[in-house]
């Protein structure tokens, strides 16, 4: 898997040379060379969706109603960045997203590092069963189970309020398993020596154990964070009112409207910055995003 | 985990010494409070409404006149259930000798080896059992009593018989041009990731419109190859595809990104023993790299499937389950039926038959999975 060039291919471009030495750095060259241009290219045709997206977004809504299949932006303007914020609900779409996201970060994060210490460093009775039936919940699937969450909020009369968007995403049997085996790989030595100095279960967790886990929390937060930022059915169903949407229903509500068609550019502008916040995230932790990922197999 | 039970049971035997009797007392304190916050969640927001859904799906549960009417399994019956249902040996003939062939199949090794697990019979059995109940269909004159039941079934199997391989075949052939690490393979890994971090309403406002006929860059980009505009969300015959290229486009970065790890993780030793051995790349590949990531193959498959049975919101963005029923999917039968029908036990009973059916995935995965974990 060394090289992508086969060597036969490799010998038909004939290179003139004397000696064996420049013959092997050149058929080297070449073929990393070529390996670039095609992995460059095919990273480009995949990307080709977003770079015509961000060219719509940056065209004026006038010159697209003409053409729209430009990739470089005909009739440049950034009125439809602008807009995005001053026009519609977009930017209440945007806040909802944003606290609702953060709010179930943080606490995912906090709660599933809490329990996980608790299964992999405390001994107490009944653990065992316990942690086997929050592993069980790892089958549940969250989508398939809207209706009953749906009714318990309506008998609380919860729908339309953070909380509603909140609660039901917290308890993430993956975010515990993820983190009883992050905690279960700490050597118990390192509690012990805490202990001696007289330190308790919650000072041991807070002043030690938190700081050493910070890896596997960043990870389980960006993923967390990307998750509940991009749901799409809980905040469909629970947030019907439209000022309470979040960037994603909401997105998605304008998609329906036909009026939208004449305004392309601001509807891409939109696009992008309601993903603007996972722009940057990818940007400052892809290596915790994919390794929140790789983790999830389980076996990192 | 299992060192844990261990030191739990051994526990248990001994006479505890006063202090070591505090000691318990007293990690049980603190263990409950550590895990309460997330179990007092759990149990609410996770198991409970699973319990809710059972009793739901035995009401007629209306959502607007808020009126239970207990109807026992009327609605299982409504879902599976129809006039004049009729069985016969030749009905979808060929499906069903298929399952029978792979049931046959199955008992191969264990009737040459005359020893049986448990596990193999209930796989046959499960199969012979499906063969018996797909010969069920309406007989003359009849007709299922929930049509659109079967068709968002049938819709979701189609949409994950045909994605999974792709999205799995594309992210391992991704990750294959990735691997080893060369300069610059971690900006190509980021091109093709990136897309996967996008919300699904972004993807649908992309895809709809990069695909449209009329304003969509696609038929303008196949223009000289002189292909006509497809309107490919409105044509019935397209429709799933374009959603089935979406889907690949979106989330083929996830499987890329563990293909990865896996492939990581295959012993580098192996590939320099196999060069040895003279082996080209397509045997380093097969005796070396397929052995090596199975465990990923397998957990990228399943992940792939239960992903999959649970496919809403490209299709119900970009064509609504149309033209028609094209693309109507499990999850948007449940969600009109209890939004646009209020009728939530119904929609309950369907929830459960798609838990059911991803549960038995699930068993699949622990089951391979797990026995790998505890190597």
């Amino acid at each position: 898997m060394s090289t992508v060039v086969s060597p036969s291919r490799v010998k038909t471009l004939d290179a003139p040379s004397v000696t064996l030495e420049p013959r092997r750095s050149f058929r080297r060259v070449s073929g990393t060379a070529w390996y670039h241009i095609a992995m460059v290219i095919a990273a480009l045709v995949w990307l080709i969706p977003m770079f015509w997206m961000t060219s719509l977004a940056l065209t004026d809504n006038e010159a697209l109603t003409k053409n729209t299949t430009s990739l470089i932006p005909q009739d440049f303007t950034l009125d439809n960045f602008l807009g995005v914020f001053s026009v519609g609900l977009t930017s209440q779409w945007f806040l909802n997203s944003a606290i609702v996201t953060l709010g179930t970060t943080v606490l995912t994060v906090f709660l599933c590092a809490m329990a996980g210490y608790a299964f992999a460093k405390i001994d107490f009775r009944g653990k065992t069963i316990v942690y086997a039936s929050v592993l069980a919940g790892l089958m549940i699937p969250k989508e398939a189970m809207f209706i009953p969450l749906f009714t318990m909020f309506a008998d609380w009369e919860m729908h339309n309020t953070y909380g509603a968007l909140i609660l039901p995403r917290i308890a993430a049997p993956l975010g515990v398993f993820l983190m009883t085996q992050f905690f279960s790989k700490v050597p118990d030595e390192v509690e012990e020596a805490a202990r001696l100095d007289g330190a308790g279960p919650w000072r041991v967790f807070f002043s030690i154990m938190l700081p050493l886990a910070r890896p596997s929390m960043v990870a389980l937060a960006i993923f967390t964070f990307v998750q509940t930022w991009n749901d799409y059915l809980w905040p469909l169903v629970s947030a019907t009112k439209a000022e309470m949407f979040t960037i994603t229903t909401g997105l998605a509500s304008l998609q329906g409207n036909f009026a939208q068609a004449t305004e392309l550019g601001s509807l891409m502008a939109r696009g992008l910055v309601g993903s603007l916040p996972l722009l940057i995230i990818f940007v400052l932790f892809q290596k915790h995003l994919i390794r929140g990922i790789a983790m999830t197999s389980g076996d990192k | 985990m299992a060192t844990a039970s261990a030191r739990a049971v051994g526990g248990k035997k001994r006479v505890l010494s006063p202090s070591a009797k505090k000691a318990r007392s007293r990690n049980l304190r603190y263990g409950i409070a550590f895990i309460a916050p997330f179990i007092v969640l759990y149990l609410i927001f996770v198991l409970y409404p699973v319990v809710q859904a059972v009793q739901m799906s035995f009401y007629d549960w209306d959502l607007l006149g808020s009126t239970k009417e207990f109807i026992g399994l009327g609605n299982y019956e409504r879902m599976l259930w129809g006039v004049n249902i009729a069985w016969s040996m030749t009905h979808m003939f060929w499906v069903r000798l298929g399952l029978l062939v792979v049931a046959v199949l199955l008992l191969f090794t264990p009737v040459k080896s005359k020893s049986i697990t448990a596990w193999r019979v209930t796989g046959v059995l499960a199969l012979v059992a499906l063969a018996f109940v797909l010969g069920f269909h309406p007989g003359e004159n009849g007709f299922w009593n929930d049509p659109d039941f079967w068709v968002s079934l049938k819709n979701t199997l189609y949409f994950t018989l045909i994605s999974t391989p792709i999205i799995a075949g594309l992210g391992l052939i991704m990750a294959l041009a990735l691997q080893g690490g060369r300069r610059g393979s971690r900006l190509y890994q980021m091109a093709f990731f990136l897309p996967y971090i996008l919300p699904v309403s972004v993807v649908t406002l992309i895809w709809s419109y990069f695909l449209s006929p009329n304003q969509g860059l696609l038929a303008r980009m196949l223009e000289p190859f002189g292909v006509d505009p497809i309107s490919w969300l409105a044509n019935p015959n397209t429709a799933m595809t374009a959603i089935i290229i979406t889907t690949v486009w979106w989330t083929v970065g996830f499987n890329l990104v563990l293909f990865a790890a896996g492939l990581q993780d295959v012993d580098a030793t192996l590939y320099e023993a196999a060069s040895l051995d003279g082996a080209g790349r397509w045997r380093k590949f097969v005796s070396v790299t397929l052995p090596g990531i199975q465990h990923v193959l397998l957990l990228v498959m399943v992940m792939q499937v239960i992903a999959s049975f649970q496919v809403f919101g490209q299709v119900n963005i970009m064509t609504g389950g149309g033209p028609g029923t094209k693309t109507k999917v499990l999850i948007q039968h449940i969600y009109q039926t209890g939004f646009r029908d209020f009728e939530l036990g119904y929609a309950s009973a369907i929830s459960l038959f798609l838990f059911a059916l991803m549960l038995v995935v699930s068993v699949i995965q622990m089951k391979y999975l797990g026995k790998d974990n505890t190597k």
